[in-house]
């Protein structure tokens, strides 16, 4: 044990550790706090969809030669998230099968361009890192660490702002529209919040594991805790110290950082199921 | 009592000498030797990207033996790959040995592991483009 904490002590020397630390932390804790609110909305699955919307305005910005690539992959992923949560009722393609429309074609488009017009030699290996996340949280640059910090601040202050709205709207819709709440607004601006967090979170763990980030902290909470507020502060809880075992791991024993972040957040709802379990059977 | 101390002497001058560590080893800047291979790879890749940070460090780095020859410079050029965890994306540095080595007799076979160590430097080509590269390098198989 001392052993593994002088070599982690000797890694925390490198600059790119302490960023992938600070941004894992971020990302990890914005992620959790909205995932409760889609997972109770119903929309667990649109992290996927927003994930794979991002990944296409990536190879679209690969191949228009963009230097800062998140000019395109914000708005575009901003306005998708916003078709996708504000059309909701009235749109003619609805819920589910909307999302893996735009998921599964936003994966194809991006994919094919990235080939057509590819702009790097090593194409599989770009595809793997941005699909997987490999090692992108360990290569992040100066810039992109306190425009992740910025993000996750405006992500924070509007949660916390807003909370009581969110709620509302969370839990039903038709009657915080009645109290007065403008649930458009709200909508919108929960729409804004999840696609800045998709964004973020791809450097995290990769396009297609961006979900687990969302989902996982939610679900394990909400096994052991059961008010609005309980299981948001322990969802976000449970978010950054998977979070920090899986960097912690990923780069003690050199496994992939996105698969070892999820692989704990699946272990720890393991246990609050389990915890769940016993509870209630002794209740 | 004076020839078993002059033998001793003679015989741990003679151990230091034959078991004399490479002419770097007491003073590496940066062992990628020693880091897991998560680590390597984002060193590697900021060593890449921002070559001006690192040079003049010596470098000891193990990866896989690679070479390319470039048919417009008349030139092959050697180099160190690690990859990353999921072993999709490779990163490697191109190296120059220390004393010239003939090809392919002197050289291991592509993909040996093998381990890298001397001085990082920019190599400024005629074209102006610079790339990384370790120089007056030492090979170990």
């Amino acid at each position: 044990m001392p052993e593994l904490i002088e070599k982690f002590s000797f890694y925390l020397e490198f600059p790119f550790v302490r960023y992938a630390i600070i941004v894992g932390v971020l990302v990890s804790l914005c992620s959790s706090l909205l995932g409760v609110t889609l997972v109770l909305k119903r929309y667990s699955y649109i992290g996927d969809g927003l994930s794979h919307v991002a990944f296409g305005a990536l190879a679209i910005a690969s191949v228009l030669k963009l230097t800062n690539n998140m000019l395109l992959i914000l708005p575009v992923t901003v306005a998708v998230a916003v078709l996708l949560l504000c059309t909701g009722k009235n749109a003619r393609i609805k819920g589910d099968a909307a999302i893996a429309m735009v998921s599964v074609g936003a994966l194809a488009i991006g994919y094919l361009l990235m080939n057509i017009f590819s702009t790097s030699a090593n194409i599989s290996g770009d595809v793997c890192t941005t699909l997987f996340g490999s090692t992108s949280i360990l290569t992040l640059k100066v810039g992109e660490v306190y425009l992740c910090i910025a993000l996750s601040c405006i992500v924070l202050l509007t949660f916390v702002l807003f909370y009581h709205k969110i709620f509302a709207i969370t839990f039903d819709e038709n009657f915080a529209r009645a109290t007065g709440v403008n649930t458009t607004i709200f909508n919108l601006m929960i729409a804004v919040i999840v696609a800045v967090i998709i964004v973020l979170a791809m450097n995290l763990v990769g396009a297609l594991l961006v979900s687990a980030l969302v989902v996982f902290p939610a679900l394990s909470a909400m096994r052991v805790f059961k008010s609005f507020f309980s299981v948001t502060v322990a969802a976000a809880s449970i978010s950054v110290a998977c979070s920090l075992i899986g960097i912690v791991i990923a780069i003690l024993a050199g496994t992939p950082v996105g698969s070892t972040i999820v692989a704990a957040d699946i272990a720890v709802f393991g246990l609050c199921y389990l915890t769940s379990l016993v509870r209630d059977k002794r209740g | 009592m004076n020839r078993g101390f002059a033998l001793f002497t003679l015989l741990f001058a003679l151990s230091a000498f034959f078991a004399a560590p490479p002419a770097y080893a007491e003073k590496i800047d940066i062992d990628l030797s020693r880091m897991s291979g998560t680590v390597v790879y984002a060193m590697v890749n900021q060593m890449v990207t921002e070559p001006q940070k690192f040079k003049g460090k010596i470098v000891n780095m193990s990866g896989v033996f690679s070479s390319y020859y470039d048919n417009e410079t008349n030139q092959r050029y050697f180099g160190c790959v690690i990859s990353d965890a999921l072993a999709c994306c490779s990163q490697g540095l191109a190296f120059e040995l220390k004393k010239p080595h003939k090809y392919p007799q002197e050289y291991p076979d592509e993909g040996t592991e093998i381990t890298i160590r001397g001085i990082f430097d920019i190599r400024t080509e005629e074209d102006g483009v610079g790339f990384p590269v370790i120089r007056d390098a030492e090979m170990f198989r």
